[in-house]
């Protein structure tokens, strides 16, 4: 029966790796590609005869190609382009950046705009097909993690992806809690664990008890902006600021040769994990203005240098870790397991660090590129298998407030509160005759309203007029069990209801998803399988065929004996079913009927050889 | 009829939902985690991992629930809601700060410890317990009960220096805020008493004035004034009676010396005073039975001897 449901599947939408999963008889396994490989790289590319590539091979022609490709575009989704966290990441890019029509980020890529979710699209589309690859037939739901501390806008924003990539997203969930679902599903843990999970391009830390089958999340904490390519830049710049020194030459200017100083920067630091020292070799780097030969770089980076450029980042974590642990009001001797995640957990400066922090042994029986994959899926069958003894408390990383008169920020819903949940507050008009009223809704832990992500903003209007707060309306803020946020107000007296769906000032509108959406009618897959079955109904019809020629023969062969009597029942029983077959559209069903009459068709033959026709 | 509504669960667990969702609205946070008032944090906490484990809105993904999908949102945020304040130290001091007879049933539980004896505090305690209930004091659960307590308070002080409307006022807001308040119901009867009462002293010492004065007209007013308030204020239903026995006006006199024999009938004055009423208005049979009364209540009373003598019959 269980292979009769439909396909779900978990991805891990990474910074510089995603990975597709899914839970198969009851054990979660990672999908592996039609390249071969489990990881997927989140790399997009326009190559220059103007095909789409997505995965490896846009990887590999990063560097000929560095300003038409496009990698660790998890850290822009769902951002404004004012914010200065873009504005800081639009330095150290060789592709270019536009603004959008609300302050959302386009990427340019020949000559159009493309947006961050339809970017993200593109890589979750070349992992639903290497699952459609896997099960044979076509794959529409799926659950995407994001980081823990990914605000409202930015899960919206891989919603849209999903979407985009044609995939009906069940959940978004946090990658931490993805983690340490893959951790404990299926064993009898009981107890407080930590996940410490340093991707690509984010840091969570998230601290939950595991017991009888709930996973509930006590606190979680992280950064956006602290990943495997923070690490990269700090080798790159050491590079780059050593090569000045000596030839007066800016490298990061020149994209080419920033994009080379990319690749040598992660592939020294992945080195270094294992290594104690590495040689970096760019040959023919640049070339000085003025003429002359080209120049060289040659480096040799030490596991200790690598440790002195990144202490700060290390150090962060470790900060990250200590606010987290004091608001679970959980000591590192009361947790019981301490599990890893992300590629960056393998630098060893990484490791110690933990280690000496948390005063034990990280668990060694989590896969750190996978786990998260994983747990997707493990959360993907709870969701739709019932027999799944799994329950995921999970909690909303950032505050919900509003603002408030003198710029500061009223707190609705705390930070690290169980999901779903909602409160409604009460709000009065504050001049006579005041007719509308404005919400600001914000997620963030500072006091000044300012400070925090404004998710957006809804005016209440048509308020009956009456003397200043004596209008009261009833506000009801929502958090789902994905994270997002919706808002409804209700005014006291009247009733009169409105309902506003906060929607990320800096994402898609709806208009433009529907639009984009529409433009790429993703039918091609469907039309492929619909040829699959259609060639296999065929086979089908042929096979019903030569059984209905040998029946009579079988017949005068065994008349009367019992066996016969038996075997021409279940083969008529059997073509009945394949007539059924043969109209149906599920590849599956074609091809079962078409096995059992195979079947058929060879006890047959081997029984009239036997009798000796 | 929820009851019978095609969905896809359970009988039983339809019946659960049902029952706990008739409890929303009215259970304290305790009783709906079904634990004992006053359980601890982490009792609280592993009652509410069990609950979800039922009530999980992800335990019916994709499920055709009807109604029931929004008993059991309503069912898993209360369950959070609970949860929430009751393992959060603060709020959950607030929240027993704020429900009294939650903490007294707790209290009741945890009483039957005779091991446990609280220590005495030193005085930094003692500030820091101030200060931490001036801070409780303005967080939101508490922001009600302190309020309320803060008319409850002003209230008291006006009664006792007698501003009694301003102590009126003080407690309608507080029964705005908690109708069901005791304190304040009781307070408010009281409060009213007084008033009326004061108010008809005053209005009689107005009436006095006016007639020192000679406005008796003004007097006249402020004595049925006086009445009102306090229909037990004979000296005034008496002075009443006899002003307008004075002006004329035999039925109102009448009234009023009926209200001052009703509030004093003991007094012999007001008994011949009426019965002198009665009689002159033609009301003989009751001005006799009034006589009488009076003669019994003090013989000596020169007029009822005086009247004795004229209705003797034999």
């Amino acid at each position: 029966m269980a292979a009769e449901r439909e396909p779900v599947i978990g991805i891990d939408l990474g910074t510089t790796n995603s990975v597709v999963a899914t839970v198969q008889s009851g054990t979660p396994v990672v999908i592996r590609g039609r390249s071969g490989s489990n990881l997927l790289p989140s790399v997009v590319a326009l190559s220059k005869t103007g095909k789409m590539l997505v995965g490896q091979i846009a990887k590999r022609q990063a560097i000929t190609n560095p300003t038409d490709t496009v990698y660790a575009s998890k850290r822009l989704i769902g951002r404004k382009f004012s914010a200065a966290q873009t504005q800081d990441a639009l330095k150290g890019l060789p592709y270019t950046l536009e603004v959008g029509d609300h302050d959302d980020i386009r990427v340019k890529l020949g000559d159009k705009a493309y947006s961050l979710p339809e970017l993200s699209a593109m890589v979750l589309r070349e992992l639903k097909l290497d699952a459609e690859a896997h099960f044979g037939r076509p794959v529409k739901k799926a659950i995407i993690t994001v980081p823990a501390y990914f605000n409202d806008g930015q899960r919206q924003a891989t919603k849209d992806a999903g979407r985009i990539a044609g995939l009906e997203v069940l959940r978004i969930i946090n990658e931490p809690t993805a983690a340490a679902l893959a951790y404990g599903f299926g064993k009898n843990v009981n107890g407080k664990i930590a996940v410490f999970d340093l991707g690509g391009g984010t840091f969570d830390i998230s601290v939950m008890e595991i017991g009888n089958g709930v996973f509930d999340v006590i606190a979680t904490g992280g950064d956006t902006f602290l990943g495997g390519e923070d690490f990269d830049n700090t080798v790159i710049n050491w590079l780059a600021a050593d090569f000045q020194r000596e030839h007066n030459i800016q490298l990061k200017a020149d994209r080419m040769a920033l994009q080379r100083l990319k690749d040598a920067a992660e592939k020294a630091k992945i080195e270094l994990s294992t290594a104690k020292e590495t040689q970096i070799n760019l040959p023919f780097i640049s070339t000085p203005q003025g003429g002359g030969s080209a120049l060289h770089l040659q480096k040799t980076l030490s596991r200790e240098k690598l440790e002195e450029l990144t202490a700060e980042l290390v150090a962060r974590t470790i900060t990250h870790c200590e606010q987290v642990l004091t608001e679970a009001k959980v000591k590192p001797v009361d947790l019981r397991e301490m599990i890893l995640v992300g590629g960056m957990t393998r630098m060893p400066r990484v490791q110690e660090a933990v280690k000496q922090y948390f005063r034990r042994d990280p668990c060694k029986g989590v896969h750190p590129d996978e786990v998260v994959a994983l747990g997707a899926a493990v959360q993907a069958e709870a969701l739709t298998n019932e027999a799944a003894d799994v329950v995921l408390l999970d909690v909303t990383p950032q505050s919900l407030g509003v603002a408030i008169a003198g710029g500061y920020v009223r707190r609705l819903i705390p930070k690290n509160t169980t999901v779903p949940t909602s409160v409604t507050e009460v709000f009065n008009t504050s001049r006579d005759n005041q007719t509308t009223v404005k919400i600001m809704v914000l997620q963030g832990e500072a006091d000044v309203a300012h400070q925090n992500e404004l998710l957006g903003e809804f005016i209440l209007t048509g308020l009956r007029l009456a003397k200043r707060g004596e209008v009261e309306v009833d506000v009801t803020f929502e958090i789902n069990s994905e994270g997002l946020v919706s808002v409804s107000a209700r005014d006291k007296e009247t009733g009169q209801q409105q309902s506003i769906q906060v929607t990320a000032s800096g994402g898609l509108t709806q208009d433009e998803l529907k639009r984009i959406l529409d433009e790429q009618a993703d039918l091609m897959l469907e039309a492929r399988v619909e040829e699959e079955v259609k060639a296999k109904r065929v086979e089908l019809k042929a096979l019903m065929n030569e059984v209905s020629e040998l029946m009579p023969q079988l017949q005068k062969a065994t008349q009367g004996s019992e066996f016969g009597q038996d075997a021409l029942a279940k083969a008529k029983q059997a073509l009945e079913t394949a007539k059924v077959a043969s109209e149906a559209t599920e590849l599956k069903r074609v091809t079962d009927s078409i096995d059992t009459l195979t079947r058929t068709v060879s006890l047959f033959k081997g029984v009239l050889q036997r009798i000796g026709h | 009829m929820a009851a019978e509504e095609q969905v896809e669960l359970e009988e039983s667990r339809k019946q659960e939902i049902l029952a706990l969702d008739a409890k929303v609205a009215t259970a304290n946070h305790f009783e709906f985690l079904g634990v004992p008032a006053g359980a601890s944090p982490d009792e609280v906490r592993s009652a509410f991992r069990e609950a979800s484990r039922k009530f999980h809105p992800d335990k019916f993904y994709g499920k055709n629930l009807g109604s029931f999908r929004q008993r059991l949102d309503r069912i898993f945020k209360r369950l959070v809601e609970a949860n929430q304040t009751l393992t959060d130290l603060e709020k959950r001091d607030a929240y027993l700060a704020a429900n009294p007879f939650i903490r007294a049933a707790a209290r009741a539980v945890s009483g039957s410890n005779p091991a446990y004896k609280p220590e005495p505090k030193t005085e930094t305690e003692e500030a820091r317990d101030l200060e931490r209930r001036n801070r409780l004091a303005r967080h939101p659960y508490l922001a009600r009960a302190t309020k309320l307590q803060e008319f409850v308070s002003r209230a008291k002080a006006h009664v006792e220096k007698q501003e009694y409307s301003q102590a009126f006022t003080n407690l309608n807001n507080a029964a705005q805020i908690d109708p069901n308040n005791a304190e304040v119901k009781a307070l408010l009867i009281d409060v009213r008493k007084r008033a009326d009462l004061s108010r008809s002293e005053s209005s009689y010492a107005h009436a006095m004035e006016a007639l020192n004065r000679g406005d008796t007209d003004l007097a006249m007013q402020a004595l049925r004034t006086a009445v009102n308030a306090n229909p037990l204020n004979h000296k005034a239903a008496a002075k009443a009676a006899s002003l307008f026995e004075k002006s004329g006006d035999s039925r109102e006199a009448t009234g009023f010396a009926q209200k001052a024999v009703e509030a004093a009938p003991t007094n012999v004055e007001y008994r011949v005073l009426l019965a002198r009423l009665l009689e002159a208005s033609g009301m003989k049979a009751l001005a006799k039975k009034h006589f009488e009364e009076a003669s019994r209540l003090n013989p000596d009373h020169p007029e009822v001897k005086k009247h004795g003598k004229k209705l003797w019959p034999f």
